[in-house]
């Protein structure tokens, strides 16, 4: 339905979208539209931007191989829930990243998010979460060289992402509560989702610490024997 | 008799989706109160009275916002008393309260979508969009169940080979994360071998057809027609400001003119959609088996 078939316009998009036009349409909105339509743009964005860049996918050649592996690490990283609030779907979803590519990471992650809210419960958050997941994991490819090189930069990566989800989603929260968004209620929203946020990058280390090396070399072996 | 949840997916998810939409970007306390009543009357007659807790989210929801919301918020003009020289105003536990019933009725609706958009009609709807995506997330949900299954037996393995001490919190979770190893080579391996059989069954050779379990009955149609027809009506409304409330710094009294009604209206009927498609099913099935 939504496939774009010229794949220049599509490699376009699918780089630009994430990088160029949702920052800069995020920046500039609260001047160009009225504050009491933030919210719904913001939320058609967001979907918008998901359903692009998933619908782009059809299109690519991602491998049969390579598919299926997909859907193993989003099923792993949804398993791998061992308390309600610690989730290693970062750390498998940068992992998954790192050792099968940037398209890879990005359905890890949002695929992940749609997953686990079968469990948490599906709200208006869902899309928030897959775009922060996905991007995530989409960054993470980009970076997979100087990544899967310094095992400190992984790290900081980490926990990174983890400020950065938890930051992402209380835009979402904001503009949820308020209907409109501004510094001084974002900067509340931000203040109480410290523990959250403190939770969220210091699980992320921790899983990463615990999974690079075991999933890392499980991943490249796979890669190696099936020449991925 | 067809249920709600039989109905096509993409109706039903198009009607809940429009639904839970616009409540949760408009401030109309009518139409909030009319959202919340619809989604909580809808979760009755899926649920009765099972759920206590979730009932009492639409109480305490609604209560705990309008207490706390004039903590953080100094606007309004209409001062009722001060805590810790901090004025509590009448706008702000007004606004408390409306916001309180916006999420309330966000909640349930989403409830409601969680409960009728299993992952096999996700799936359905999925399938407009990508067919290899589509794929790789029904996978994943069947995944999800295999591992699990797996994960047991992996355990009982361990525990076979004597792994596991008794209640023992470190050797608990080191067990889990060699657990958790074990699966992930299983399930690589497993993933491998599923791709080579789907490539030798001639998986992307060609084009593929599929199968579904949805067809598109007059009802269906009907029931899509209905929700975009009135979600619409709603949606231009609110869009042209005909719902647009201020409640600083002084609560705004609605204007009642003819735009009002029709978007509290179509909207309703928008809401009231489900339990109008249950309500006609009993009467018919009340009248079959009654000229038994």
């Amino acid at each position: 339905m939504l496939v774009i078939r010229s794949e220049r316009i599509r490699h376009m998009l699918g780089t630009a979208l994430p990088f160029a036009i949702m920052p800069a349409l995020v920046l500039l909105l609260p001047v160009g539209i009225q504050a009491q339509y933030y919210a719904l743009v913001s939320f058609l964005m967001v979907v918008l931007a998901l359903l692009l860049f998933l619908s782009g996918f059809e299109r690519r050649e991602l491998g049969t191989r390579r598919m299926i592996l997909v859907s193993v690490m989003t099923a792993l990283s949804v398993i791998g829930r061992l308390l309600p609030l610690i989730k290693p779907i970062t750390a498998l979803t940068i992992l998954s990243a790192l050792y099968l590519g940037k398209e890879a990471g990005f359905l890890v992650g949002a695929l992940s998010a749609v997953l686990s809210n079968f469990i948490m419960g599906q709200g208006p958050w869902t899309p928030f979460q897959m775009l922060a997941w996905g991007l995530i994991g989409l960054f993470a490819g980009i970076c997979a060289k100087p990544l899967l090189r310094s095992r400190l930069l992984l790290y900081g990566y980490g926990l990174l992402s983890g400020a950065a989800y938890s930051m992402l989603l209380d835009v979402w929260t904001t503009v949820w509560t308020y209907k409109e968004f501004t510094l001084h209620e974002y900067a509340a929203a931000l203040a109480t989702a410290v523990p959250y946020t403190v939770l969220y990058a210091v699980s992320n280390l921790l899983f990463l610490m615990i999974f690079t090396k075991p999933i890392g070399d499980k991943l490249s072996r796979i890669r190696k024997k099936y020449g991925l | 008799m067809r249920t709600y949840d039989a109905m096509n997916p993409l109706a039903v998810a198009v009607q809940l989706l429009l639904t839970a939409c616009i409540t949760v970007f408009c401030m109309e306390p009518v139409l909030l109160v009319l959202s919340l009543c619809a989604a909580m009357a809808f979760f009755f007659q899926r649920n009765g009275m099972g759920h206590r807790g979730f009932y009492a989210l639409a109480l305490g929801l609604p209560l705990l916002f309008m207490l706390l919301n004039p903590l953080w918020n100094q606007h309004g003009t209409s001062v009722l008393f001060f805590i810790n020289n901090r004025a509590v105003t009448k706008e702000a536990l007004y606004f408390g309260a409306v916001t309180g019933i916006r999420l309330a009725a966000v909640l349930y609706w989403f409830r409601s979508f969680s409960d009728l958009m299993t992952s096999d009609k996700l799936f359905y709807l999925l399938r407009f969009l990508s067919p290899k995506l589509a794929l790789i997330f029904s996978m994943a949900v069947r995944n999800l169940a295999l591992f699990r299954q797996q994960m047991h037996r992996i355990q009982n393995a361990q525990k076979a080979l004597g792994l596991y001490r008794e209640k023992h919190l470190i050797d608990d979770v080191r067990g889990g994360i060699r657990v958790f190893s074990v699966l992930i080579s299983w399930a690589l391996e497993n993933g491998i071998i599923t791709a080579s059989s789907m490539a030798a069954r001639g998986y992307g050779t060609g084009k593929r057809t599929s199968c579904t379990n949805y067809c598109w009955k007059r009802q269906d149609v009907t029931l899509l027609l209905l929700s975009l027809l009135f979600s619409g009506t709603a949606i231009v409304l609110i869009a042209r400001g005909y719902l647009e409330r201020q409640f600083y710094p002084v609560i705004q009294p609605p204007v009642h003119g003819a735009g009002w009604y029709t978007a509290v209206t179509a909207y309703a009927a928008l809401a009231l959609l489900p339990l109008l498609h249950e309500g006609k099913e009993a009467l018919i099935w009340y009248r079959l088996r009654s000229s038994i």
